[in-house]
């Protein structure tokens, strides 16, 4: 390509500040929350969907690779240039553009911070559903490509089950609309095929977003476990009983540890397992519900059920598990966190076979999860300067994604494929599965130009990359 | 171009021979599966996947149309077909494959009817919160390859998003899958939503995952009547509660009276269900509402409550009436919307059944003439409120005149590079879906 003539036309479109070439402007670009990284090109910050559309013509017209990037939180390396090319943040595009309390309905830029939806609501009774437990950094526009859930995604639903409609810039830089304000819109459910496409058919530019009425009461429960058997056989008779919680989370005796080294919030440290059960809807609801999960608790040997009785008390119980990510660092320099799924009447032993591995491998690994829906987050520790030992835990990494395939799950519930994952996402689908999902890129993106070497399985490996520890903006947990 | 007129003797020789018995071409049969007054020339039932996956391939390569079939109840949905050779019937995919009841989710055959799988999920306490018309007759496939949604959507959300896995079988006779029976689940494109709502069009739908709903302890509803003014200003009240009901349905007199109802210009019914307890609460809340919008109400139960949803449920479906529209707007539209259509009928030969939670207003009329005049207003309506309408039913006649999706969305170029892409020969129910796809 002729870099130079690209550059002067990108500066054309978005003006010469918001163009960056130089390695000290473009470093910031160079990863996201993943191990991976690839020094960026070019990275272009447009300001409207013109400018954006204006700006993929260019590459097109220079025959370049574009990546969309939106906060960088994203941890299978889904934002890293790994094949070159313009870097388009999405940063600057960060305004709520409509607020439609009656019809529930939000209109937003990619840009804006996912928590910033809901603060904008808040104070009328309304949020927005999907609630990542990186929301106070991550974007709307990343939250539609990775299709990204949260705790309390449990009942409400993951971001496809909350995003009506899209405008997006396709790979010639028109910009047309899937979906709208109205499900069900005639012809295919492009939308729907869209979220979760990992920035690999096109530019999200708009999102209508469906917003919640807040509900009436919260209950929150913690129980504690001796036994990691009984807190999973709870999950899964809490699910049976047909209790539907709107978050059910879980921390082993590894987290419990690292949380009474880093930011105590009284958890008995011989502990194995903790629960954090959250109910929401009308108070008769939560009551009861409390109550019955109470019972499955007890029935299931719980040392002890604390029942937050306002709402300090609720940020007290939270906040052991809010601050778990963050105190792994006590226990080891380096975590890497796996995203696996299971059905959740596997969930017991599947977490026996974790501890399985564990063993084989000589690594500590600290699991704290979204027990409710099945979504693990074994974080692996381990020292990076230690050779060698990155590659031992990407070896455990990929025996536990094996297990969860094993038993009917998946190798990731929310973080996306990306460039970490793509060497394995033949564990689930076929030659022919993977033609398929080929098809529909080329319908949208003949040239392949949208975030190539992502997801789909290509010679690059994660082997390969550049690898370094993520620098997690604070305020993250997981 | 290719030659579109096909051999159907030389055709079903072939099937004959790799089928046996399962092939048919009895006029009568034929006739009974004729799509918008198009009779097919072969009709076939696989056995399994291996059977319908060969005969895929033997259609697309002769340039024979197919049109898959599971209940039949359904067929009056999209463009009148344009060509119909063959009739694949799902009939024998049949069964119930798994049901993880722990993991809250069944995985289903596409010819399953949905009375049937509701009948063994309810043995085991939970049910598929769907509710698509003539359960007895529809089959899960089509109720996914439909996308039909009932009254419930607002609580437990539509089809869509109640779909976590599928199998399939493309026109070249190639079998796939998406998704998988994990509840979250980010590998990969999400196909299931493209071939949710595709009528048959991308492929044909084998096997179905789908998460589960536990069954509510009790249920019961509150039916409050009054005039449209009235209930535009209970659904206004009930909207901005922290109540959580499973439905919020107005339906017009007519309607209220096939329900066992007393009829009024329109009566609101409120589903509640859940704990007792919770039921007792929105009974209350919404009776008292309901007396402040100087309402009647009335609360059924059991069969009164049974019999109420089940009309709603088959409303436009059953019994089908000769011109069916829907309209989905905004769902805080959806009494403004009625109100509009209600004075614009005057009194004539319209009967309605709309959900305000989801903005699914369902329009019936007694003669098929309204439909010229009707159908450009109605899709304008629609647009002013930034929704759509969609003529559901109406004689072939009536609907070859017509686009029966409305204006043509502007991703249609997407759209048929997909049908390109899936089905290159136009194999699967030809002419059917947005824009003749
Ligand atoms: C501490 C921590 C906790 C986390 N917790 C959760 C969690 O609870 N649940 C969860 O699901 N995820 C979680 N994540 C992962 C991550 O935050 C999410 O995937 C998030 O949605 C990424 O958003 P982003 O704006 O940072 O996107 P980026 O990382 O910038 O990009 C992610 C992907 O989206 C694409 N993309 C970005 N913007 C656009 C656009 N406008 N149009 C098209 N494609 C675009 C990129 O190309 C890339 O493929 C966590 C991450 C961290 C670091
Ligand atoms: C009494 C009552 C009256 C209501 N009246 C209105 C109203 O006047 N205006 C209004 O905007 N909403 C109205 N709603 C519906 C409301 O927006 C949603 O149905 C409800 O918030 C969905 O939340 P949920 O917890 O029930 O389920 P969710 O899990 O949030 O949603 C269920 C599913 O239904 C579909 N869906 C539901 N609502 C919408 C929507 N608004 N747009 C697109 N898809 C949707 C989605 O596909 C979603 O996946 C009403 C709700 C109640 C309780």
């Amino acid at each position: 390509m002729n870099r130079d003539k690209l550059i002067r036309e990108l500066r054309a479109v978005v003006g010469d500040e918001y163009v960056l070439v130089e390695k000290e402007d473009v470093i910031v670009y160079e990863q996201d929350g993943s191990i991976m990284q690839a020094m960026p090109e070019i990275v272009v910050l447009p300001g409207s969907a013109e400018e954006v559309a204006a700006v993929v013509r260019a590459a097109k017209q220079a025959n370049v690779p574009i990546v969309p990037r939106g906060s960088g939180t994203g941890l299978a390396g889904g934002a890293v240039p790994a094949e070159g090319g313009v870097v388009i943040s999405l940063a600057r595009m960060n305004r709520i553009l409509e607020l439609d309390l009656r019809n529930r309905l939000a209109v937003v830029e990619p840009g804006v911070i996912n928590q910033d939806v809901t603060k904008a609501v808040a104070a009328d009774g309304f949020f927005y559903a999907p609630d990542p437990s990186s929301q106070a950094a991550c974007s709307i526009g990343g939250n539609i490509a990775n299709n990204s859930g949260g705790p309390h995604t449990l009942a409400y639903g993951v971001t496809t089950n909350h995003v009506l409609g899209v405008e997006v810039v396709l790979d010639d830089g028109r910009v047309v609309w899937l979906g709208g304000q109205v499900p069900d819109c005639a012809g295919y459910d492009l939308c729907g095929a869209f979220v979760g496409s990992e920035g690999t058919v096109g530019i999200v530019t708009k999102a209508v977003l469906h917003l919640m009425r807040s509900r009436e009461s919260v209950r929150t429960l913690l129980a504690i476990f001796d036994r990691m058997d009984a807190a999973t056989q709870t999950v899964v008779d809490i699910t049976a009983a047909g209790i539907v919680p709107a978050a059910l989370e879980m921390m082993d005796r590894l987290t419990i540890e690292a949380v009474e080294t880093g930011a105590p919030v009284g958890y008995p440290r011989d502990a194995d397992a903790v629960l954090l059960v959250e109910l929401e809807g009308v108070r008769e609801f939560t009551e009861r519900g409390a109550r019955e999960v109470h019972e499955i608790c007890m029935h299931h040997g719980a040392r002890q059920v604390r029942v937050a009785q306002d709402d300090a008390e609720r940020l007290r119980l939270w906040k052991g598990r809010k601050g778990a990510f963050g105190a792994l660092g006590t226990l080891a320099p380096n975590y890497y966190v796996q995203d696996g799924v299971v059905p959740r009447s596997r969930l017991p032993e599947i977490m026996r076979q974790i501890a399985t591995i564990s063993a084989r491998y000589h690594l500590r690994i600290a699991n704290v999860f979204h027990a409710g829906d099945g979504n693990l987050h074994p974080n692996i520790l381990f020292d990076m300067r230690t050779p060698g030992e990155l590659d031992k835990v990407i070896a455990a990494g990929e025996d536990i994604l094996r297990a969860c395939v094993a038993v009917g799950g998946s190798i990731t519930g929310e973080h996306g494929i990306g460039l970490e994952k793509k060497a394995y996402i033949g564990l689930l689908f076929s030659d022919a599965d993977l033609n398929a999902m080929a098809k529909v890129r080329k319908a949208f993106d003949p040239d392949g130009r949208f975030n190539p070497a992502k997801m789909f399985p290509t010679p690059i490996t994660c082997a390969e990359m550049r690898r370094a520890p993520a620098k997690i903006p604070a305020g993250l947990w997981i | 171009m290719r030659d579109l007129t096909i051999d159907a003797d030389r055709l079903a020789r072939e099937l004959g021979g790799m089928l046996g018995a399962a092939v048919q071409r009895d006029p009568a049969s034929l006739r009974a599966h004729a799509v918008d007054g198009l009779v097919p020339q072969i009709r076939c039932a696989p056995k399994d996947t291996d059977e319908l996956c060969a005969i895929l391939r033997v259609c697309d390569a002769s340039g024979a149309a197919v049109i898959p079939w599971g209940g039949g109840t359904a067929m009056h949905w999209g463009n009148p077909p344009s060509r119909a050779d063959v009739v694949i019937s799902l009939e024998q995919f049949n069964r119930l494959v798994e049901h993880d009841d722990a993991n809250l989710t069944a995985t289903v055959q596409a010819g399953m009817r949905v009375a049937a799988l509701q009948e063994l999920l309810g043995g085991r306490h939970q049910c598929l919160a769907i509710d698509p018309p003539d359960p007895q007759h529809s089959t899960i496939g089509g109720t996914a390859a439909a996308n039909i949604n009932g009254p419930r959507r607002m609580a437990y959300g539509g089809v869509r998003d109640l779909v976590i896995g599928m199998k399939m079988v493309l026109a070249s006779g190639e079998p796939i899958k998406a998704g998988g029976k994990v509840v979250k689940n980010v590998a990969g494109y999400d196909m299931c939503k493209l071939f949710v709502g595709s009528l048959g069009t991308l492929g044909i739908i084998t096997e179905v995952t789908f998460k589960m709903t536990p069954l509510p302890e009790t249920a019961g509803t509150v039916v409050a009547r009054g005039s449209l003014a009235q209930t535009a200003s209970l659904i206004e009240a009930l909207f901005g509660s922290v109540l959580t009901p499973a439905a919020v349905t107005v339906v017009d007199g007519r309607v209220a009276a096939a329900a066992g109802l007393q009829p009024a210009e329109a009566s609101v019914a409120v589903w509640a269900e859940g704990f007792t307890e919770t039921v007792a609460r929105h009974v209350r809340d919404v009776q008292a509402m309901a007396g402040q919008s100087g309402m009647t109400t009335e609360v059924v139960h059991d069969i009164g409550h049974r019999r109420l949803w089940e009309t709603v449920r088959d409303f436009g479906a059953v019994g089908a009436p000769p011109v069916v529209f829907r309209l989905t707007v905004p769902p805080a539209d959806v009494m403004p919307v009625l109100a509009v259509v209600c004075r614009l009928s005057d009194g004539g030969a319209l009967r309605y059944v709309a959900h305000a939670g989801t903005g699914t207003v369902w329009l019936a009329f007694d003669t098929p003439a309204p439909v010229t005049a009707w159908f450009p207003r109605l899709a304008a309506l629609a647009q002013e409120y930034h929704g759509h309408a969609v003529l559901a039913a109406a004689p072939p006649e009536v609907k070859r005149t017509v686009d029966v999706w409305g204006p043509s969305p502007q991703a249609l170029g997407l759209m048929q590079e997909l049908k390109r892409q899936f089905d290159p020969h136009g194999t699967l129910n030809p002419g059917r879906f947005v824009a003749g796809i």
